[in-house]
């Protein structure tokens, strides 16, 4: 009987992060940039799927839905229990979006933030104008302070995009938009397809020289060409250049109903980045228990075909979403309750408040700024107490208390500062 | 919706959010018009069927091959897969099966009646005279890599040709061989019982049964329904007994371990032992490393200049079973061994779709995302790894290229088997 | 102002208004029908879906049983394509078991003319498996499930191929009295074209209130006091069919009884509380509790599963001399006031009560004494007329499943859950006057399903914006020329010709309706979309746990973070509707 070979499974990792959303991910990274051993379990995609592929940093103040311009700079008007004003205020913010961009080079699929400082206002599937303040460069290049005017092409029969509706608001708007429409047929025989399976097809050549010629009829000189965003799925930057090439006009992508080819790109591109630097994704995997010893997790439990499956590690990070990832569940009586370690939640206990009636609402609605109360550290606490409750569990992304991340369009950019900052800077593996 | 009880996985259907992710990672959707994807052919569809309509509502489910890549990356847990088996079912019992996909479903009774005479069989069954016929009249496709009887006997004549030289211990488990080892791969078999022998077990091979799956796969529930019940009778016994049931394919344990209690909804007691004791070889294996009692004593099966670069794929089934990938990770502490880590979503064959003759293209079109990762890893590649016997043979099919299961690795890195003969070297 | 001469004018566009139409068109009167919303925006379209075989009133007012029992047999004849054959079960739960309720149910049904049969228990969990297993007796009866959206587009349509009009968004601002005391007379009313803006005077020889919950409030516009109890009924629905079968509980009418499968989905309901304002109803958490409670004695479980909605409906309950009942002892059955007998008011009359399994029988009352009145015999033919699209044959679950599957339109659905294609939307909003996605809701189940409206409302409203962009040239519909059956048929959508798939030359008479007209404020699809929206919002508010509360979630990723639509443009623009779906009352009673 030998001893376990080094890097063998009797090793336990150094960190184990629960969710593969953009905060999943960048906690993993964060992880591995430090040189630990990390593995990353996750119940599905994330949120990467459903969302614009965006970073959304801050587009609008949590309280009065005043438009941002300046993310970073607002950041010291957000309440104290904001995320990242937990993390340590906008220096700590930025380091992570730093990070991040860094790290999109990497994959070949590069974002971009403004020169100023500023959020990008981009077109929207409906037409209004949209804060982010990361961008793929495809999208950037539909930037609506830009002046020169916007011609939106969709697909006729595409259920997921109307150009018309795109343009006339924004041309409602001041800005200069005009609609036109191709047959889906001339990228696919399908009859049947979703925005992904286009991506597909448009990573082959021949359907991106066709859909270039065409363009290059529609556009009349000086035009930016908007188009739904499945410009390809694994050669992206390939075919959206080969597009401009054709067109000799800029190209640029407009987000679509879920699932989200440019959150797909990002996530697929960024899984195959971690595995090659040994840390695996691993899906279908959720978490359904733990053991603890005191005030350290020993290990996680996944859910597996015929008995849980025990994930030891060093650190644990929660980052399994909120309502929407299924961090937090709530049934038709009881609290809201966090799923994996069963940790106290700072949300309004009874569900009268929970809500206001309009869907609309830009005071947004109790529940969902609600979740996980953290220590400076991203360490879950008693929100009664202030009490941290595990010294080895920390928690990022959208399931922290402290604001409605989808109400002030800061899904991406939270997930991202507090992922990068699961680690205090002085810890080491 | 057939839902004959709160545990029905049928219910699962209200955990989805249409968000079609299931969708856009489907790779027989990506492919043919024909299936619409998990989500219409599932939860959707789930909303209009019930019992006793004047139509079945829906054939196209008829196309959903099974592979469960759905569930995988399913971010709210709907079992897609298994609410389309069981509309397929649904369909079989109103409209009946063609006797193509009753005979493909009964893969026991082909490999026993097979190996009574594996060569006449192989030379009635493997030219392309009866290939093309069996495609005219029965719709298998007639270029499919169906699986050759092993002319050498099957795993139980080895068993008992080398009963003398089997390991006795005090620790023992129990190999679940499944019909394809024990009728024509039976050196995969060899190749388990000398790695378990090598960690110092006891290796019992009882009489078993056909999982079923190829039944449930192919909507025969009352049929599927007799061989677990008949495992169940065999094997629970042994799980009551606290012996792990180990096997190496994934696709029979996985049955074991879900498919046949939930599709079934059977929640008896030894069907519930039988499900907690069954492992995947590769798991059972990582459990041991993790305990420290994995033995380390590899040689070498490459060198670091010219490692034996191992393209291998995790089949869906194996991925169903939601373990990770063991296999991988203690394939990888093989010396000499580059493991290269396929991330494309199915090989196409799904257990018996890519066998029928109008699935056959859908099969190979879907597997030609494995296929060209393998090709991508150069021109020096020997062999692939696949833990799914009609994975392998579909991977052969796709790349040429000749493909074993891990323990067959496992066991050459412990110097107990030939990797290019697929034989023991040691009795 | 526009003046508009009729002999009859139906107010209300409901079950029973429709029917009144109907029937009045098919005696041959001109018929306009006015209604201050879209067709069964009232309780026709917010009730259980339950076609009663009368075996709920068999016991305690066998009067409403008889009519229902001879309704549901006529109606299985006349809108046979709107009915479900669900069948029909009363079982009695283990609360119910020592009543002697269930023998007096059996004895009630045989006297009042209900087939009813009581069947072993097995068979009932056989046939139902998520039955409570402890039921002790179970009554088969001719239940059955009822779309009374269709039934009452295919009445209206039925109504209109007979020359009536029907005017939806035209409300009642005043009755046009004559005479003095003690000769009273109505000769029509004014009423206000919501859409438009502008009123119209409709002069008729007979004017029927068919307004249901609203009929005082009618009535009270020609001085007349009707005293409507609004009895408030809360529902919920279940994500899917739980059951295939009406459940019935087996004991004297009472809340949360009933279970309906009524296509995709399954209905609990409902409570009875004593309301004061039919329009604005409030869906208190008790009542929520409640029905979970009384669903879970019949289908144990029901409260754990997915919930997709909860609405509320009011009974139209009049009884002379009602003060100080409690709501579920007023009759159920019809009241036909003649204002003339009654008020010294002629020209008049008012229908109200009832049920919707009665609907056609209300209408065949009203009618012969509206022709008592006119002094004209004209007999009834509703009961041996079908309406438009009874030959597609009875409702089965599957069917649009059946054919998106055969013909081949997986690609053309835009509402996923409920099927809808594009070209159904497409008919249904150029045929069908339509002012908001809700219309279109009730036309084809647009967002009625477990997304509750995530996907389709974007989708939809960029249709529809494209298709008020179509050239104005091009042709809408001809509401009369409309197959209105084909507003449940995927298949037959995709072939009947749209008119721009027709040659100029045998396209309809251009008819646009709302939505089309480019120049309508309700052409604004900011406007559609945020009132959808929150239409939808409103009902999922008080149910939102679980998974509709991810659904819900995953909505405000949507049309927030991903299209930003609280920033687009003319928030400050409202519909006719806009301020039901934000007026969401809270609290009136405690429970």
């Amino acid at each position: 009987m030998g001893t376990p070979a080094a890097g063998s499974p009797g090793r336990i990792p150094d960190l184990l992060v629960i969710g593969a959303g953009l905060a999943g991910l960048m906690a993993a990274q964060t992880g591995a940039d430090a040189g630990l051993s990390v593995r990353v379990v996750a119940k599905g995609m994330g949120a990467t799927h459903w969302a614009a592929g965006t970073v959304d940093v801050l587009g609008y103040l949590p309280t009065d839905d005043t438009p941002v311009h300046h993310p970073l700079e607002a950041v010291e008007r957000l309440p104290e229990d904001h995320p990242y004003r937990r993390v340590g205020g906008a220096p700590r913010v930025a380091r992570g979006l730093a990070r991040f961009q860094e790290l999109t080079q990497a994959l070949k699929l590069p974002y971009v933030a403004r020169e100023d400082g500023q959020n990008w206002w981009l077109p929207s599937p409906a037409g209004a104008p949209r804060p982010a303040y990361l961008a793929p460069q495809a999208q950037a290049r539909g930037d609506l302070e830009r002046k020169e005017p916007l011609l939106i092409v969709g697909f006729a029969g595409l259920r997921d995009f109307y150009p018309r509706l795109i343009a006339e608001n924004l041309a409602r708007q001041g800005i200069q938009a005009r609609a036109a429409s191709l047959p889906l047929n001339l990228l696919t025989p399908r009859r049947d397809v979703n925005t992904v399976q286009l991506a597909r097809t448009l990573d082959r050549p021949d359907p991106v020289e066709r859909l270039g010629r065409e363009l290059r009829a529609l556009a009349r000189p000086g035009e930016r060409i908007g188009l739904p965003a499945i410009l390809g799925l694994e050669r992206h930057l390939w075919t959206w250049h080969r597009l401009e090439a054709i067109t000799e006009a800029p190209v640029f992508e407009i987000p679509t109903l879920p699932p989200s080819v440019p959150g797909i790109r990002l996530f697929q591109a960024w899984q195959r980045h971690l595995l090659a630097q040994g840390v695996r994704v691993e899906m279908g995997m959720a978490a359904i228990g733990f053991q603890a010893a005191g005030d350290r997790i020993l290990w996680v439990e996944t859910e597996s075909a015929a008995r849980p499956l025990r994930h030891r590690a060093g650190r644990f990070v929660l980052a399994t979403g909120g309502i929407l990832g299924g961090g937090i569940a709530a049934g038709p009586d009881g609290p809201a309750r966090e799923v994996v370690f069963g940790l106290p939640l700072a949300v309004p206990t009874e569900r009268r408040h929970w809500f206001r009636p309009r869907f609309l609402d830009p005071a947004g609605h109790p529940l969902f700024q609600g979740g996980v109360a953290v220590d400076p550290a991203l360490r879950p606490v008693d929100p009664r107490t202030g009490q941290t409750i595990y010294t080895n569990l920390h928690a990022a992304g959208e399931i922290l208390a402290g604001t409605d991340s989808i109400r002030e369009r800061s899904l991406e950019g939270i997930a991202l500062a507090t992922g990068a900052a699961i680690l205090p800077a002085a810890a080491s593996p | 919706m057939f839902t004959t009880s709160w545990h029905s996985v049928n219910l699962t259907a209200n955990e989805c959010i249409k968000c079609n992710i299931c969708t856009s990672y489907c790779p027989v959707a990506e492919v043919t018009d024909r299936f619409p994807g998990p989500k219409y052919a599932g939860p959707q569809s789930e909303r209009f069927r019930e019992n006793g309509q004047p139509h079945s509502p829906d054939r196209s489910v008829d196309y959903c091959s099974g592979c469960r890549v759905c569930n995988e990356v399913c971010p709210t847990g709907v079992r897609i897969a298994e609410i389309n088996a069981r509309a397929r079912a649904q369909m079989v019992a109103e409209h009946g099966i063609p006797l193509r996909n009753r005979l493909l479903g009964r893969n026991e009774l082909l490999g026993r009646l097979g190996s009574l005479a594996p060569h006449l069989a192989n030379r009635s069954l493997h030219n392309p005279v009866s290939r093309l016929l069996a495609e005219k009249v029965m719709g298998i496709a007639r270029h499919a890599p169906l699986p050759r009887w092993s002319e050498t006997g099957t795993l139980h004549h080895w068993l008992r040709r080398t009963a003398a030289h089997r390991r006795r211990a005090e620790r023992k488990v129990v190999y679940f061989h499944g019909c394809a080892t024990q009728y024509y791969e039976p050196f995969v078999g060899q190749a388990a019982v000398l790695v378990l022998e090598h960690l110092g077990y006891q290796v019992i091979v009882p009489p078993q049964n056909c999982c079923g799956l190829p039944l449930l796969s192919n909507g025969e529930f009352e049929a599927a329904e007799r061989y677990h019940r008949g495992n169940v009778a065999r094997l629970a016994g042994f799980a009551w007994a606290g012996y792990p049931i180990v096997g190496t394919s994934t696709s029979c344990t996985l049955t074991l371990k879900e498919e046949a209690p939930e599709l079934l909804d059977r929640t008896d007691s030894g069907t519930l032992a039988l499900k907690q004791a069954t492992w995947d070889i590769f798991e059972f294996l990582r459990e041991r490393a993790q305990a420290g009692e994995l033995p380390t004593d590899f040689r070498p099966l490459g060198t670091d200049a010219e490692p034996l670069v191992l393209p291998y794929h995790a089949p869906c089934q194996y991925r169903a079973h939601r373990v990770g990938k063991p296999a991988l990770e203690i394939l990888s502490w093989i010396p000499g061994v580059a493991v290269r880590e396929s991330l494309a979503r199915c090989c196409g064959i799904a257990g018996t779709y890519g066998y029928k003759a109008e699935k056959y293209t859908i099969a190979m079109d879907v597997g030609q995302e494995l296929f060209d990762f393998v090709r991508s890893q150069g021109p020096g590649v020997r062999l692939t790894a696949c833990d799914s016997e009609t994975c392998r043979w579909q991977l052969e099919h796709g790349t040429g290229i000749p493909s074993r299961h891990p323990i067959e690795v496992l066991a050459a890195a412990y110097g107990l088997y030939d990797l290019e003969g697929r034989r023991p070297v040691v009795e | 102002m526009r003046t508009i001469h009729t002999e009859i004018l139906v107010i209300g566009g409901g079950a029973t208004g429709t029917g009144v139409a109907w029937d009045a068109a098919l005696r041959g009167f001109r018929t306009v029908l006015v209604e201050k919303r879209d067709l069964t925006h009232g309780t026709t379209g917010r009730y259980h879906g339950l076609l009663h075989s009368g075996g709920r009133y068999a016991v305690k007012d066998p009067q409403s049983a008889r009519e229902c029992i001879h309704e549901n047999r006529v109606l299985r004849r006349t809108h046979t394509h709107c009915i479900e054959d669900t069948g029909g079960f009363f079982v009695v739960t283990p609360e119910d078991a020592d009543s002697d309720y269930p023998d007096r149910f059996q004895q009630a049904c045989r006297e009042v003319g209900i087939p009813c049969v009581e069947i072993p228990v097995a068979e009932a969990l056989r046939r139902e498996p998520l039955l409570h297993p402890r039921i002790a007796r179970v009554f088969q009866v001719p239940d059955a499930a009822a779309d009374s959206f269709l039934a009452t587009h295919a009445t209206a349509q039925a109504a209109r191929q007979e020359g009536a009009e029907i005017r939806i968004y035209h409300e009642v601002t005043r009755l046009l009295v004559e005479g003095g005391e003690g000769d009273r007379r109505v000769v029509g009313a004014q009423v206000q074209d919501l859409v438009r803006g502008e009123p119209v005077r409709i002069l008729a020889d007979m004017t029927i209130n068919a307004a249901g919950a609203w009929a005082g409030q009618v009535a009270r516009l020609a001085g007349i006091q009707v005293s409507i109890i609004p009895g408030k009924g809360v529902m919920l629905a279940a994500s899917h069919r739980l059951v295939n079968t009406v459940i019935n509980r087996c004991k004297m009418p009472s809340d949360g009884d009933i279970i309906v499968p009524i296509h995709t989905v399954a209905v609990i309901g409902t409570t009875d509380v004593k309301v004061a304002d039919p329009e604005h109803l409030a869906i208190e958490p008790w009542e929520v509790r409640y029905m979970l409670e009384e669903a879970d004695k019949l289908v144990p479980g029901f409260s754990r599963t997915r919930i997709l909605r909860a609405w509320a409906g009011v009974r139209p309950l009049y009884q002379e001399n009602a003060q100080g009942m409690e709501s579920r002892d007023v009759t159920r059955a019809l009241a036909l006031l003649d204002h003339r007998e009654r008020d010294g008011v002629a020209g008049f009359l008012t229908i109200t009560g009832g049920k919707w399994t009665t609907f056609r029988l209300m209408a065949e009352k009203t009618l012969d004494r509206a022709c008592a009145h006119l002094g004209v015999e004209r007999p009834c033919r509703t009961a041996e007329i079908p309406v438009p699209g009874r030959e597609q044959g009875p409702y089965w679950l599957g069917h649009r499943l059946h054919e998106v599957e055969t013909a081949q339109l997986q690609g053309e659905l835009v509402c996923e859950c409920e099927l809808v294609t594009r070209d159904m939307l497409v008919q249904a909003a150029r045929f069908n006057p339509t002012v908001t996605l809700d219309d279109l809701r009730r036309d084809v189940r647009l967002g009625m399903g477990p997304c509750q409206g995530g996907f389709c409302t974007y989708r939809a409203v960029g249709i529809l914006h494209e298709l008020a962009n179509e050239p104005p040239e091009a042709p809408t519909g001809d509401a009369q020329a409309w197959e209105v059956a084909h507003l449940q048929s995927p298949r037959q959508a995709a072939r009947t010709p749209t008119p721009d798939k027709r040659s100029p030359s045998s396209a309809p008479r251009p008819r646009p309706s709302p939505v089309l007209e480019r120049t309508h404020p309700m052409a604004n699809p900011n406007l559609l979309l945020r009132d959808f929206l929150q239409e939808r919002w409103k009902g999922v508010l008080p149910i939102l746990w679980g998974q509709q509360l991810k659904q819900e979630r995953l909505d405000q990723l949507l049309y927030l973070s991903l299209m930003n639509v609280d920033h687009l443009p003319d928030p400050e623009l409202v519909s006719p509707m806009s301020d039901f779906y934000t007026r969401i009352p809270t609290a009136e009673t405690e429970g």
